[in-house]
């Protein structure tokens, strides 16, 4: 029996669920469904094997691997179960069938995606995230989370697009559509893959579509959106592009230019967006880098950064679902209502922030380290100023402007117990894989996961040929100097405050590449249409005029009252046409 | 009603005086109270000040008690990550002066401001 439930993808069974989900109308009852099917879930993942092919299929002529389990995976697929059993129990307060079906179904399909063993498996999960997640924006009912939606369905179904397109290539060139690590950009297809999986990743130019989309989406929309699309695709880079050193560099770009919008920025959920961009750089560098331990560090920053984004996600929804915005210009003092939710938002804050006895730390440790034993220095710095930058937008911001702050007078109840609940259980991770190692209990739990351990590590651990060693968080050095690093930065902000230097919270709109799509490339399409409108029938005409014209002059010349059928002529070409025939049967004869 | 919106000493937007819920602490939270009660206090923000200071500056003295060993030799300078950290956090935050003009438009500058989402609760 266990051998039979080991074999199924548990990402099918939480698409099954989730679309069943929307047909059912009892709220309870879906509720129910949708809580209990991703600890089944769990459950079945601790039962598949490891590293062999547990499911496969053919379909028209290609082999299918619906199911594999590898140390990569694993880790990833977890951390997606885990965020969708922590969505629908922060979803409970909410009787929306549509959002919680498509939520679990979302969150199957990037498992099921994770899980995929060929290209092909992945292409099609990678587009039902695309199709399902939309619903997830669409439902927040307002015009801006309509438009938003469509814009952001064009660019994930783009991104799927060229997916397809690349595995096409790779299809054609080797006549297999396995995941294997590509390596280099010159192998069929790599280019087309590599660019699919930057849109979904949100690289710098690219990632404009997850500031626009997230914050228009529902209270619990947005919390559920954080955590899958941008990790597939880390997992998906992290499986085929270890070690491409464009991406340490794209890596530490997406690391910095994220700060400076999260400063300016207004509406706390689109700060939120702007940090989860700078998180995925630190996952993309680490990638970058390639070695055994980098690898182990994009992973775990995954994990760690699936629970505290979303627990950020979670505070930041109870504040709008009780107070009506999440604005910083309209907020403040929220802590004299909301003191649990100030709590959890604090955790997520210090978690993100990396201070030592939180996940971030024991994460991030790895990819910074990483990256100075490779010697990348620029890129070190880079991701050290990026650190203070996260302690300022996600450590400092978020939570001093919603719960302390100016106090605006604001007075609503606690977040509903779901949400306190939700919220509760992914503080408790924060810290119980932050702590260090003691009686089997800390980080020590997130490490045994890794890609790259000494037992079982995944086929992504060898290309470098680096050695896999033991990572010790917990060293006086990381800690002095992380500590210093935040404790200064912090510093940085009181004075900076007091002095009047920091600058105020102002409500507005901050222009980013979006502007060139919704500006000037709407104005362009729009200018096309009246141009269209107009031109459209002028043209017709134009060639009407021009048809009718031509059909005279040829009637007048080749009718029976025309200029051709009159006087002898008449006779002279019927025996031409005689003789052409007689001719062209000749040539069809000597030629057959 | 159409007052121009006022600011407060912070430079932040608020609504005008007659408008505004006047802030009082008599119906917080009790576990508010409780946790929190200490923020409100006035010499709170002079005692985080110097609490930070002493925090800071401790680290820095620990640094140089303590040998580092990083890869990169700069890092191994004392108090090298203390200032890093706060000369990024200051050009992070300055930056928003100059960004906030360069870049900031009218809310309602791509038509779409202000609508209430459909599951937020409706008598918020």
């Amino acid at each position: 029996m266990s051998g039979l439930i080991g074999q199924i993808n548990p990402g099918l069974l939480l698409i099954l669920v989730g679309f069943a989900g929307c047909l059912i109308p009892v709220q309870r009852v879906r509720q129910a469904l949708m809580v209990a099917t991703p600890v089944v879930a769990i459950l079945m993942l601790a039962m598949a094997d490891r590293g062999t092919d547990l499911a496969t299929a053919s379909v028209i002529g290609l082999d299918l691997v619906l199911y594999k389990v590898d140390s990569l995976s694993f880790i990833f697929g977890l951390a997606f179960l885990i965020a969708s059993l922590l969505n629908a129990i922060y979803a409970l307060h909410t009787d929306d069938r549509l959002q919680d079906g498509m939520a679990l179904a979302y969150a199957g399909a990037a498992v099921a995606a994770t899980f995929a063993g060929d290209l092909m498996t992945l292409f099609i999960f990678w587009e039902i995230t695309a199709v399902s997640s939309v619903f997830l924006i669409l439902r927040a009912g307002t015009k801006a989370a309509y438009q938003a939606a469509m814009r952001y369905l064009g660019v994930q179904i783009f991104s799927g697009v060229l997916l397809l397109d690349g595995l096409a290539y790779v299809y054609k060139s080797t006549g297999s559509l396995s995941l294997e690590a590509f390596t280099s950009f010159d192998q069929p297809g790599a280019k087309l893959i590599f660019a699919a999986f930057a849109i979904k990743a949100a690289f710098p130019f690219l990632h404009n579509w997850l500031q626009d989309a997230y914050p228009k989406a529902t209270v619990v929309g947005a919390v559920v959106l954080s955590a899958f699309t941008t990790k597939l695709a880390v997992y998906a880079f992290a499986r085929m592009f270890p070690g491409f050193e464009m991406l340490i560099w794209i890596g530490a770009v997406m690391t910095v230019f994220p700060v400076f919008f999260a400063v300016i920025e207004n509406d706390l959920r689109k700060v939120l967006s702007y940090s989860l961009n700078n998180q995925l750089g630190f996952m993309i560098c680490a990638i970058g880098i390639g070695t055994p331990l980098a690898i182990n560090g994009a992973a775990a920053h995954a994990f760690a950064h699936i629970i505290y984004k979303g627990l950020l996600f979670m505070s930041m929804g109870a504040v709008l679902y009780r107070v009506g915005t999440a604005k910083a210009s309209e907020l403040g003092g929220l802590y004299k209502s909301m003191p649990w939710t100030t709590i959890f938002c604090i955790i997520g804050a210090v978690s993100i922030s990396a201070f030592p006895l939180f996940s971030g730390f024991v994460a991030k440790a790895m990819t910074m380290s990483a990256v100075a034993t490779e010697g990348y220095v620029i890129v070190w710095l880079m991701l050290l100023f990026a650190s203070a930058g996260v302690l300022e937008h996600s450590g400092i911001k978020i939570p001093y402007f919603t719960f302390f702050g100016h106090d605006s007078g604001i007075r609503v109840k606690e977040a509903p117990f779901n949400m306190l609940l939700a919220m509760g259980m992914a503080a408790f991770i924060c810290i119980a894989i932050g702590l260090p190692t003691i009686g089997g209990f800390g980080y020590g739990w997130l490490y045994n996961m890794l890609p790259c351990t000494v037992t079982a590590p995944a086929d992504v651990c060898m290309i470098s040929g680096k050695e896999i060693k033991p990572y010790a968080p917990y060293t006086v050095d990381h800690v002095l100097t992380q500590l210093q690093l935040l404790m200064f930065a912090v510093l940085a902000f009181i004075l900076l405050k007091r002095f009047g230097l920091y600058p105020p919270e102002k409500p507005g709109t901050i222009l980013d590449t979006d502007w060139v799509l919704r500006k000037p490339g709407y104005s362009m399409v729009k200018w096309a249409g009246t141009v269209w409108g107009k031109a459209g029938p002028a043209l017709t005409a134009f060639f009407g005029r021009m048809g009718a014209r031509t059909f005279e002059k040829i009637e007048t010349t080749f009718s029976p009252r025309g200029a051709l059928a009159r006087g002898p002529l008449t006779l002279s070409m019927a025996m031409w046409s005689a003789v052409l025939l007689g001719v062209v049967m000749l040539v069809v004869l000597l030629a057959s | 009603m159409n007052l121009p919106p006022e600011r407060d000493s912070s430079g932040r937007f608020v609504k005008p005086e007659q408008d505004m819920p006047q802030p009082s602490d008599h119906d917080m939270h009790p576990m508010s109270r409780l946790l929190f009660g200490w923020v409100s206090s006035p010499r709170t923000p002079m005692v985080l000040l110097v609490l930070t200071l002493v925090i800071a500056l401790g680290l820095v003295l620990i640094d140089f008690a303590v040998n580092r060993h990083e890869y990169l030799d700069f890092a191994n300078a004392n108090g090298f990550y203390a200032i890093w950290g706060f000369v990024a956090f200051a050009l992070a935050v300055l930056s928003g002066w100059p960004l906030g003009k360069l870049l900031r438009r009218d809310e309602d500058y791509y038509g779409e401001a202000d609508t209430t989402l459909q599951d937020v609760e409706q008598d918020s």
